[in-house]
């Protein structure tokens, strides 16, 4: 601008005139003045807040426990330090047996105390059992709530397709095995039954079969080792008329198949199919979870939770001297009612982490495993794993040979199959008949990255949805050498105690709508969606953000504080004599086959 | 970048400019693009208003900060086979009982003159034996400050151990009745059994208060009389010289130092002028300190 000279008109040549001049100078320029809203912000504490969580990954989780616990197997021992320590019955028998006897020679009968299966153990300060002389062990108290039980937190880390399981067959007596990527056993009841006028076949099923009416099941029928039948039904009708069975039974049109096909007796397995026109794309998968642990035992900090007591209340009784083998007056305990809370010294960050199905972690559990460390346990058996079905007694009342120590598919293993190996001490009170020092066993504590086995689980592509089919059960027996119930079948398959290590924790949800989105814009999918042969498209369930809850009240709104979430369970813990009071035994199919799940007639009806 | 533009509406020709000559065509309107040169780039401005948005309020209502604490153990010894801590409370008495001069009788008492007994302090058995509000109301105070200069010190936590706790010894109510257990002031506390005051709770992240080593005091506040007594790491007997003219600094603190990787804690005491550790089989003494 300051070189240009502007000359006035007539000046610039002789018989020019002046004139109006002008220069025009439009100033352009590519930079943007910023809006008003852009150049301040309001601070806004509750958008500050959301931003804040929606970013977060790391969570620490707490929970509370209810214990529940019934004091069920009574036996005797010979083993000075808990034969002392038991919750006596026949008292009186065994006071005046011993008077006939040797001390030694009168195997006490009762109960195992409280403490030997309580989260924290608080007998630390017994003479003759956790403190000298002549005790068992010497109590170290750091140890108090890692004695009997393990905690963990694990997530579902991924698939097994291979594991071997066993159902129970009412009909033929036997253990029917199958792999679990086969789909779900099942076994076909019936060839003549009817269903408003039409002629069906009946599969009955030992866990939920998940089907419903006008979907499709794959049916697989090997007799003698040879494939009999490998085909795709469409499912007619379900249950058998029962109340409750219609989650177990399923029927399928007899259309006249030829005689030896559909025999009542058979068994096999199933997999639902939503579209049999698309059964790549709608068939479900069939498999066992496996979590990852993700904390050592050091970090979990276990204590009581207040005052907090379950409603049943404790179960105490005064030990007499008289009355016992050592004339030592006490107080014993068979059932307590202690709540306990559980937190974790460590950070679960779980951004670099995907699930069994490669998507975000959406749930943590709290993995609660048995250690039993004073031994009580494990001697005839080491710690099994077993499913619903693996769960109610046989006829004979006895413990489905499932849970035979030999069966090397129910050990309680690692991600390679290979059983956790169990630790071993010796007491020199403790002695066999044969002379022997007793073996007193205990699981060595799991580690962060070990993995254990979960439930048995469905997913359908098509759906992009995981079903639960059955939560694992973890099962110990009594070591007979420290403490025999005397409660064996002829195989020594023992009756024990079993409990479902994992309990889920929900960080997230996923929404209960489907995505779908174009191969061609790839923008907005995320990373663990599904191409679905069915829509040409990629689908998804979106993951709901933090605090988000929708009409189904699919959601999590779980506290946010310190830049860290704080999911929170409250679980019950139960611990259940093996055989009794199981919650699905009613309903379930296993007993179904044997027609215990058929509703008393009586008259009222 | 900025462009200046020039527009002449007249055929004419344009002064040298910068060494620039143009000539301008007839009829058409001419622009002369002036390239001014600037050392930013506005590619990118949304996006550094943000960050620096961003910014600005974590300076104006700070970002999240973690402030939960974790729980530190008393540190294992014997082999990490024990865990335990011991605390040994002495009160000044004469003969046992209650000093009835206590700043005259200190000049001249002896170490024996502080026992674990809550009885110098005026309490009588009857009254620790049946937890009379008076008792059950009293407690000890421990108190953890970053440094041991009673000036600049910041006192950020403190501990309460309740009487309710510790070990009993035989007393006698009457001659005509048995012989009973009363409490004393001698505490052995645990992951079991007496565990108040035994875990420590403190920051975990140590972002904002990187404090790895606090100097413990100790107080007892008796409810019968509503003061506190204070407490000193070793009687009084022992100064040399004047009972009332010492460094407080060497004589009201002991050190705990916190270990954030084990989560755990000891406690020190550097009484001998070479550290110790104490609280395990040798138990951290505490003395009553009468004033002049």
């Amino acid at each position: 601008m300051d070189d240009i000279r502007i000359v006035l008109g007539s000046l610039r040549y002789k018989t020019s005139t002046d004139t109006d001049l002008s220069i025009p100078t439009p100033l352009v320029q590519n930079s943007k003045n910023l809006q008003e809203f852009d150049r301040s912000i309001d601070v806004n504490l509750a958008q500050l807040y959301d931003d804040e969580r929606q970013k977060s990954t790391t969570f620490r989780p707490v929970c509370k426990f209810q214990l529940l616990y019934e004091n069920a197997y009574t036996g005797s021992t010979n083993y000075p330090p808990l034969e002392n320590n038991l919750y006596y019955i026949n008292e009186n028998v065994s006071l005046l047996q011993q008077c006939n006897a040797s001390a030694g020679a009168i195997a006490w009968q009762g109960f195992p105390q409280y403490h030997e299966f309580d989260f924290v153990r608080s007998d630390y300060n017994v003479s003759g059992y956790t403190q000298p002389p002549n005790n068992h062990i010497n109590f170290v108290s750091r140890s108090a709530s890692t004695y009997n039980w393990n905690f963990f937190v694990s997530y579902p880390y991924k698939n097994s397709y291979t594991k071997v399981l066993q159902y129970y067959d009412g009909m033929s007596s036997t253990g029917k095995q199958w792999v679990v990527s086969d789909g779900i056993p099942f076994v076909i009841k019936k060839t003549d039954t009817f269903i408003k006028g039409n002629k069906v076949i009946r599969f009955v099923c030992p866990v939920k079969h998940g089907l419903s009416v006008s979907e499709f099941a794959k049916i697989k029928i090997v007799v003698n080792g040879v494939i009999t039948t490998n085909d795709t039904f469409q499912v007619f009708a379900l249950g058998d008329g029962m109340p409750g069975t219609d989650e177990y039974v399923f029927n399928i049109y007899d259309i006249g198949y030829s005689s030896g096909k559909f025999i009542s007796g058979y068994n096999g397995t199933f997999k639902r199919i939503i579209n049999y026109e698309n059964p790549n794309d709608t068939t479900s998968k069939y498999y066992v979870l496996q979590h990852k642990l993700l904390t050592n035992v050091n970090d979990a900090v276990m204590v009581n939770a207040g005052f907090e007591q379950n409603i049943f209340g404790s179960k105490k009784k005064f030990e007499s001297p008289a009355y016992t083998p050592n004339n030592n007056k006490r107080v014993s305990i068979k059932e307590g009612a202690q709540s306990y809370s559980l937190s974790f010294n460590k950070d679960i960050d779980v951004s670099p982490l995907r699930d069994n199905q490669k998507r975000p972690i959406t749930e943590l559990y709290i993995t609660t495993l048995w250690k039993g460390y004073f031994g009580l346990t494990l001697g005839d058996s080491s710690l099994k794993q077993g499913y619903e079905f693996n769960l109610p007694l046989s006829p004979l009342k006895f413990p489905s040979d499932w849970w035979v120590s030999t069966n090397t598919s129910s050990n309680f293993v690692n991600e390679n199959n290979q059983p956790y190996p169990l630790g071993t001490y010796q007491n020199p009170l403790g002695v066999k008949p044969s002379g022997q020092l007793i073996d007193f066993k205990y699981v060595l504590s799991l580690n962060e990255g070990d993995v254990v086995d979960g439930g048995i689980y469905e997913w359908n592509d098509y759906e992009q949805k995981e079903r639960i089919i059955s939560d694992i059960s973890h099962k110990f027996t009594f070591n007979s050498f420290v403490f025999d119930i005397s409660k064996t079948d002829a195989k020594e398959n023992q009756l024990g105690y079993y409990y479902q290590p994992h309990n889920k924790m929900k960080l997230r949800d996923y929404s209960d709508y489907i995505e779908t989105g174009s191969v061609n814009n790839m923008a907005d999918v995320p990373d663990y969606s599904y191409f679905s042969t069915t829509y040409n498209a990629l689908i998804w369930r979106d993951l709901y953000s933090y605090g988000f809850k929708d009409n189904s009240g699919n959601g999590v709104d779980h506290p946010f504080l310190n830049g860290k979430h704080y999911p929170y369970g409250n679980f019950i813990f139960r611990i259940i004599p093996e055989g009794t009071n199981y919650i699905e035994s009613s309903l379930h199919n296993y007993a179904t086959l044997y027609g215990a799940a058929q509703p008393t007639n009586d008259d009222c009806e | 970048m900025q462009l200046f533009t020039e527009r002449l509406n007249q055929q004419t020709t344009i002064v040298n400019n910068n060494s620039y000559k143009f000539t301008l065509p007839k009829g058409d309107d001419k622009y002369i693009n002036i390239p001014i040169e600037i050392k930013w780039d506005f590619l990118g401005q949304d996006d550094a208003v943000e960050e620096y948005q961003q910014n600005v309020v974590e300076e104006v209502v700070g970002f999240p900060g973690d402030f939960e604490v974790l729980r530190f153990a008393h540190a294992p010894y014997s082999s990490d086979t024990k865990t335990d801590i011991k605390y040994d409370f002495h009160f000044f008495g004469i003969n046992g009982g209650v000093p009835a001069n206590p700043s005259t009788q200190v000049l001249t008492s002896t170490a024996s003159n502080w026992v674990t007994s809550y009885i110098p302090e005026g309490f009588t058995n009857i009254e620790v034996y049946y937890y009379v509000k008076p008792f059950t109301k009293s407690f000890f105070k421990l108190d953890f400050y970053d440094s041991t200069d009673a000036i600049t010190q910041t006192n950020y936590f403190t501990v309460i151990l309740p009487v309710q706790q510790g070990f009993t010894v035989t007393a006698m109510t009457s001659s005509y009745k048995s012989p009973i257990n009363i409490k004393t002031p001698s505490f052995q506390l645990d992951y079991v059994g007496d565990k108040e005051g035994f875990f420590l709770y403190w920051l975990r992240n140590t972002k904002f208060l990187n404090i790895s080593k606090f100097y413990m005091t100790a107080k007892f506040f008796d409810a019968r009389l509503g003061v506190f007594v204070k407490m000193m790491n070793r009687p009084q007997s022992s100064l040399v010289g004047n009972k009332f003219k010492f460094n407080p600094e060497d004589y009201f603190y002991y050190e705990v130092r916190l270990n954030y990787t084990e989560k755990t804690y000891e406690v020190w005491d550097n009484i001998s002028g070479t550290s110790n550790r104490r609280g395990t089989s040798i138990p951290i003494k505490w003395y009553e300190y009468i004033n002049p």
